[in-house]
């Protein structure tokens, strides 16, 4: 086995290698962090340090980043480094790398030597065939180093020069957006330093297949970093807008909690306690749009649970598996991604006469629990068929029938799963707004909310139990914040549109988290019962 | 048909049966089969076929399985010693492509014919699994969780207001149970923890005191132990041993020794789903009379 080679068990300890790939990491992150910051402006980018603007330090980043690259790939192709590369970097680098270039090539191109087709054509391809040959052809500590040091270089260098500064527009051609350098020149800072962290992730390794591994774990993190970073992004520009419209008028041990007679003070919350409409408000509140929007999801759910758990347990426990369930399988996808629009439209031609007669909280209850209910059925089916066989082996060697099976193993086994699809699916509906806007809403600033408990009254008569309140329209939150947003002229001084708009967002969204905790906490709960913990 | 011709004919089928296989190097005698014990006999099963789909899995296996009495089963893997195992509590039931032809009768009621109650007969021939199977329940819901269902026990708020609790019953029933299966010292104190944090052999003693708790006459075991440490699996061979007092037990094992061990009698399956030879333990290893099963036993095939 001429052609195995070996290296020392045990790398050295702190080598000048791994040292030089702890700072191009160090760099390609402090220069990541700061693009962010830029882009969120929480640094401005006229600001200076030590006679250079903030751009320009981050051009110099860069630079720096793609000097130790080198640094590092060239010493260890010459033997000086423990290192442990392959004879290359692989296709995909090399793919990956000639698109990259290419695209730089084509900028090239266009932005110093003006011209058309005739020309950014042609630079793209020779570019593109630069990287990939630069990437693929040498050994793996070149080919995984120098094309990446040559864009961040490039990039760097314009940067750092000023050639791109925080004055410099892009006018694309196809077009009619303009990105002015202060945004674009963070953007290409960020795609800059995650090659950057690659590549400096790899020779962290040596190369090889542990710095495959290091390289790719390094982008997959980055990859998840950014994720949470929209969703906090996405949840704080909501809080930041809508906090002090929420806000507006509480207060503590303002109010007055009513317990057997006793009056406590407590928090006085105005936005949350109080209607939106009607003459003697002074501020106005989202609490009838809250109660609508709670009524709506607890109806969908106790109409959309039972249904759907029943049909998973016969499609997987009764029928026979075969062209019939197959076809409810497609039908249920289907009816899943189905537009909630569609669902909005039936509700109105087919529910709304038979029922109510006019928009009303039931038939609202009913659209989302019909699109409540294929997801309950998709993730139910799917939490039954993990139920193992053993436990009803072990309950059909004990005499017990399937159906006690079914009730009294299977499902509390599968419970978790279907909480898990409820959570997902009273996520969907408890935002939805377009059925809503059919068959739901009626006035947008309600001045009462919906009293649904109190309005059952018996009759003599079929159907011998009404519910005036199920039957008449009512106020949801997502649907207050469309009426808001679009066409509401909204009724009071206090709040424009806007403010109004922005705290009723809030509100729902800390309903929907509220929504979501109760059923985390639940399927804790069924774990922990299931599970030994 | 006479007498003679029957013979004449069942010999032929074996000569047939000889030839076509190509693997059997010598024919089945019924002689082998001819088991003479004392006492009674609790299962008789009679020409027994077992096919999944094409393939037959047990060919026209009959035998009487004394009560009071350890029977083990042994044979090569895919022989059909489990199958046999299934088809005595009608667990074959389940398998939808399977079809099962002759009989078996328990205390001389036939259990394969319409009408059979499949909960009683359950109950009355309990099956601990190869693997332990506890559900993912408290120890004590996973032994009464048969006699709550058979409506033996009644517990909970229901009962409670119908003045019809059982949970002395129930108590009772899970410490006698446990201390049949030698498990009741250490769960004593943590009878309603998960059943799923026990060790693998606490577990399968759980199994069998769950299966004990349905009052079964008989216990079918498809190798109880092949998942356990040697330790654990002693003692479950010791609780095989102390069962087969009052219970009739029918193990399937691969282990040899275990089957010597454990059993009073022995019925050897060998490949093609055939029984073989079916006789006294120590007969079975001391002095067998089919070459094949001496064989077997001797470790010199499967």
């Amino acid at each position: 086995m001429s052609n195995v080679r070996k290296t020392a068990l045990h790398s050295g300890e702190s080598t000048t290698s791994e040292l030089a790939a702890y700072g191009v990491l160090g760099v390609s992150f402090a220069a990541f962090v700061a693009s962010w910051a830029l882009i969120f402006q929480w640094i401005d980018e006229t600001a200076t340090f030590g006679g250079l603007s903030v751009l320009q330090l981050l051009g110099l980043c860069l630079l720096v980043a793609a000097g130790g690259l080198v640094a590092i790939g060239v010493v260890s192709r010459l033997g000086a480094l423990d290192t442990t590369p392959s004879n290359t970097a692989g296709v995909t680098v090399g793919v990956v790398f000639g698109l990259l270039w290419s695209v730089l090539g084509a900028l090239l191109a266009t932005t110093f030597l003006g011209g058309g087709t005739v020309l950014w054509i042609p630079a793209a391809l020779v570019f593109g065939a630069a990287g990939t040959v630069a990437s693929v052809l040498p050994r793996e500590d070149i080919g995984s180093t120098v094309p990446v040091a040559v864009i961040l270089a490039l990039l760097g260098g314009a940067i750092a020069l000023g050639r791109i500064n925080a004055g410099w527009t892009w006018e694309p051609a196809w077009s009619s957006a303009v990105f002015p350098g202060s945004e674009l020149v963070p953007v290409v800072v960020i795609f800059g330093s995650l090659l950057g962290a690659w590549s400096g992730a790899k020779a962290r390794e040596g190369f090889g297949a542990q710095g495959r591994e290091a390289g790719a774990f390094a982008l997959i993190g980055t990859v998840v970093f950014g994720m949470l970073a929209v969703l906090l992004l996405l949840i704080g520009f909501i809080v930041v807008n809508g906090l002090e419209t929420v806000l507006t008028g509480a207060a503590l041990f303002d109010g007055t909690l009513s317990l057997f007679g006793v009056s406590l003070p407590w928090v006085s919350f105005p936005f949350l306690t109080n209607v939106t409409g009607g003459l003697f408000v002074e501020i106005p509140g989202v609490l009838p749009a809250t109660i609508g929007t709670l009524w709506l999801v607890f109806g969908a759910v106790l109409f959309a649970v039972p249904l759907g758990v029943g049909a998973a347990v016969f499609l997987t426990e009764y029928a026979e598996r075969g062209r019939f369930t197959q076809v409810v399988e497609v039908a249920t996808n289907g009816l899943w991604s189905t537009p909630s629009i569609v669902f909005g439209l039936f509700g109105l031609a087919f529910l709304v006469p038979r029922i109510s007669g006019g928009n009303s909280v039931l038939v609202g209850q009913l659209v989302l629990g019909f699109m409540l209910l294929p997801l309950v059925l998709i993730t139910s089916r799917e939490a039954i068929l993990a139920v193992p066989d053993e436990y009803r082996d072990a309950s059909a060697a004990l005499g017990v029938t399937k159906w006690q099976t079914i009730r009294s193993v299977v499902v509390p086994a599968a419970m978790p799963g279907t909480i898990t699809g409820v959570i997902l699916g009273v996520g969907r509906i408890a935002g939805e707004t377009a059925p809503l806007l059919l068959v739901f809403g009626g006035a947008p600033y309600p001045s009462n909310t919906p009293n649904i408990l109190t309005s059952f009254q018996l009759t003599p008569n079929p159907p011998f139990v009404t519910n005036e309140a199920l039957l008449s329209p009512a106020s949801a939150l997502p649907y207050q914040l469309y009426s808001t947003i679009t066409a509401g002229v909204f009724p009071k001084d206090i709040f424009t549109n806007q403010q109004f708009g922005w705290g009723t967002a809030l509100v729902l969204l800390l309903v929907v988290i509220g929504l979501y905790a109760i059923g985390v906490g639940s399927r804790l709960y069924f774990r922990r019962k299931l599970h030994h913990e | 048909m006479s007498n003679a011709e029957l013979d004449q004919s069942e010999t032929t089928e074996s000569t047939s049966q000889l030839t076509t296989s190509g693997e059997s190097e010598e024919a089945i005698d019924d002689e082998w089969l001819d088991y003479d014990f004392q006492g009674r006999s609790k299962l008789a099963v009679d020409d027994l076929d077992v096919y999944y789909g094409d393939d037959h899995a047990l060919k026209s296996v009959s035998m009487d399985i004394p009560s009071e009495s350890v029977t083990a089963l042994i044979g090569p893997s895919g022989c059909g010693k489990s199958t046999f195992l299934r088809c005595l509590n009608r667990m074959n039931d389940r398998v939808k492509t399977a079809r099962i032809d002759g009989s078996v009768a328990l205390d001389g009621a036939e259990i394969y014919q319409d009408g059979t109650n499949l909960v009683e007969l359950r109950k009355r021939v309990g099956m601990v699994f190869q693997a332990p199977n506890p559900f993912p329940k408290s120890i004590r819901d996973n032994i009464s969780y048969g006699p709550r269902k058979h409506g033996d026990i009644n517990k909970g708020l229901l009962a409670r207001l119908l003045g019809r609790d059982d949970t002395d019953q129930e108590d009772e029933l899970v410490e006698r149970t446990l201390k049949q299966a030698a498990l009741w010292d250490e769960v004593r104190d943590r009878l309603d923890d998960n059943a799923l944090g026990l060790s693998g052999g606490q577990q399968q003693r759980l199994c069998i005191a769950r299966a004990l708790a349905t009052d079964p006459e008989v216990l079918l075991m498809d190798e109880p132990a092949s998942a356990l440490d040697p330790i654990a699996t002693s003692k479950i061979e010791d609780l095989i041993e102390e069962l087969a007092k009052d219970y009739t037990v029918v193990v399937v094992t691969h282990n040899m020794q275990q089957a010597a061990r454990i059993s009073d009698q022995t019925a050897v399956f060998l490949t093609g789903g055939e029984l073989v030879e079916y006789d006294d333990t120590d007969k079975i290893f001391e002095n067998p009379e089919s070459q094949r099963v001496e064989d077997y036993i001797t470790g010199k095939f499967g």
